[in-house]
């Protein structure tokens, strides 16, 4: 019984920092997920375009972010970056997180969006294209809108690998949720196995209903006029 | 009539496939020629170069060399307006090819919005006229999904007659149907034709090409070999290889 009342009082005392841990998670990893979903979006699309020289470029793009650690891209743009000298790219904490996160996201973004796109079966472009439509608009009206609905399961596991990559952003020394877990921890450190399921327990409060909400989404848009033959 | 509809002239095309060590000759100096409110139907063996012939007509296939004019347009000129000359050629594909998220309704209505400019109201009406013409008046509101083949094929027929084209071209348009659903629309493609549209089609259905045809076209290698009325190249095929390919089939 003590030892609940004592739990609780642990829950009571960390709540605000860890509430607060919580909210710079939420604002950098949603700020990620806009921006890297952007650019992959539009890296997705240019893609599938066919010229050769921008393909090669966006694989490139692709294999350098996708080929080495988060952790190991965070300290680049974090600290070595601004060793260079070049005033724009003197980026604060906050600015390098999100920088870093957005282009990571927008690695797996592209990835998706290109395979969702050549996944629409060609004859959907040859209809487009039959009835008079431009390419632009075969893209916009016919294959894009097909193609998105394939991205959406996806896509949802990307966010929340990014959402969860937002605790590597401690080391940087972020006051997200990880960093807030071990200041706790600094002050209990007799209560780490506690504080750390708490920690646990709030990144899923968070990611839980991303993946639920895509199960909704893919059930509501996927299904009808499913992509088949 | 002073010049046809659809001019062919002297059209070749290679395919060099990663798959086959020789290139492939799918049109080899291919000449003809369709009047307005001609129905020419084109058959011959698979891999005679007949698909490739029809979807070159519109420019979804180029061509290495040679001329193809449509309605005194010049398909094969870099410098022509492509999409405005296929929003004068309708062209219906084996597999359908209805866009899978909009409804049978959409399907008719969306190319008409973007690319004839019409109102949406006046591309509605001009749809559910077209609905009710394929037959299929009440199967506005479903998706490709829920309809069967040959609905599906009635409302891509329609959606490339929502755009008044001049020519109509049919890839194969009954192949992938079951059985039961061809009749109708060869019924359908027979009407069309008894209306006066210009149609060249590519079948196997050799009982749709002896009513309907005003001529065959028979081809392989990428050749035409012969070219007759339908009474006549049935009946009395002239070339060795029609009367190999008859025998098989019929």
């Amino acid at each position: 019984m003590d030892s609940i009342i004592d739990k609780i009082g642990i829950v009571q005392a960390l709540w605000p920092s860890l509430v607060k841990g919580l909210w710079m998670t939420f604002q950098i990893s949603i700020l990620a997920i806009l921006l890297g979903s952007i650019l992959g979006f539009c890296l997705g699309v240019a893609k599938t375009l066919g010229y050769f020289v921008l393909e090669k470029l966006i694989n490139g793009y692709l294999h350098l972010l996708r080929g080495s650690p988060y952790l190991v891209q965070l300290y680049i743009i974090f600290f070595v970056l601004p060793s260079l000298g070049i005033s724009w790219l003197q980026f604060d904490g906050y600015t390098a997180a999100v920088v870093s996160l957005s282009l990571y996201t927008s690695s797996y973004v592209t990835e998706i969006v290109a395979s969702a796109i050549f996944a629409v079966p060609n004859g959907q472009s040859e209809a487009a294209r039959s009835v008079g439509m431009t390419r632009s608009q075969t893209y916009r009206y016919v294959v894009i809108p097909q193609a998105l609905k394939l991205t959406i399961p996806p896509m949802a596991s990307v966010y929340v690998i990014v959402i969860k990559s937002t605790a590597v952003l401690s080391v940087i020394g972020i006051s997200e949720l990880t960093r807030q877990g071990e200041v706790a921890i600094m002050r209990m450190p007799g209560d780490i196995m506690f504080i750390y399921c708490l920690i646990a327990l709030f990144y899923f409060l968070y990611c839980y209903p991303v993946l639920r909400f895509s199960k909704w989404a893919e059930g509501k848009f996927g299904s009808v006029g499913d992509v088949d033959h | 009539m002073s010049e046809p509809m659809i001019m062919i002239d002297a059209v070749s095309k290679t395919y060099h496939l990663k798959s086959r060590p020789e290139p492939v000759r799918a049109l080899d100096n291919v000449s003809n020629h369709v009047d307005s409110g001609e129905v020419v139907v084109v058959i011959g063996p698979s891999g005679s170069g007949k698909s490739t012939l029809l979807r070159s007509l519109n420019g979804l296939q180029e061509v290495d060399s040679g001329k193809i004019v449509i309605d005194g347009v010049e398909v094969t000129d870099k410098k022509t307006d492509i999409n405005k000359l296929r929003a004068k050629v309708g062209m219906v594909f084996q597999h359908f090819n209805l866009f899978q998220h909009k409804t049978a309704l959409e399907n008719i209505v969306m190319p008409q919005v973007i690319v004839a400019k019409r109102t949406r109201e006046e591309a509605e009406e001009i749809a559910n006229d077209l609905l009710a013409k394929v037959g299929i008046p009440d199967r506005g509101n479903n998706y490709p999904s829920m309809l069967s083949g040959g609905q599906q094929q009635r409302v891509a027929i329609a959606r490339s007659l929502a755009m008044k084209p001049k020519v109509m071209l049919f890839d194969e348009a009954t192949s992938a149907l079951d059985p039961e659903t061809v009749g109708g629309v060869l019924e359908l493609m027979r009407q069309l034709a008894a209306d006066g549209m210009t149609m060249a089609v590519v079948t196997h259905e050799m009982g749709f090409a002896r009513e309907a045809a005003d001529r065959v076209i028979f081809m392989d290698e990428g050749r035409v070999i012969e070219e007759n009325t339908p009474n006549n190249f049935f009946d009395n095929p002239q070339s060795d290889r029609a009367q190999d390919f008859l025998r098989q089939i019929l």
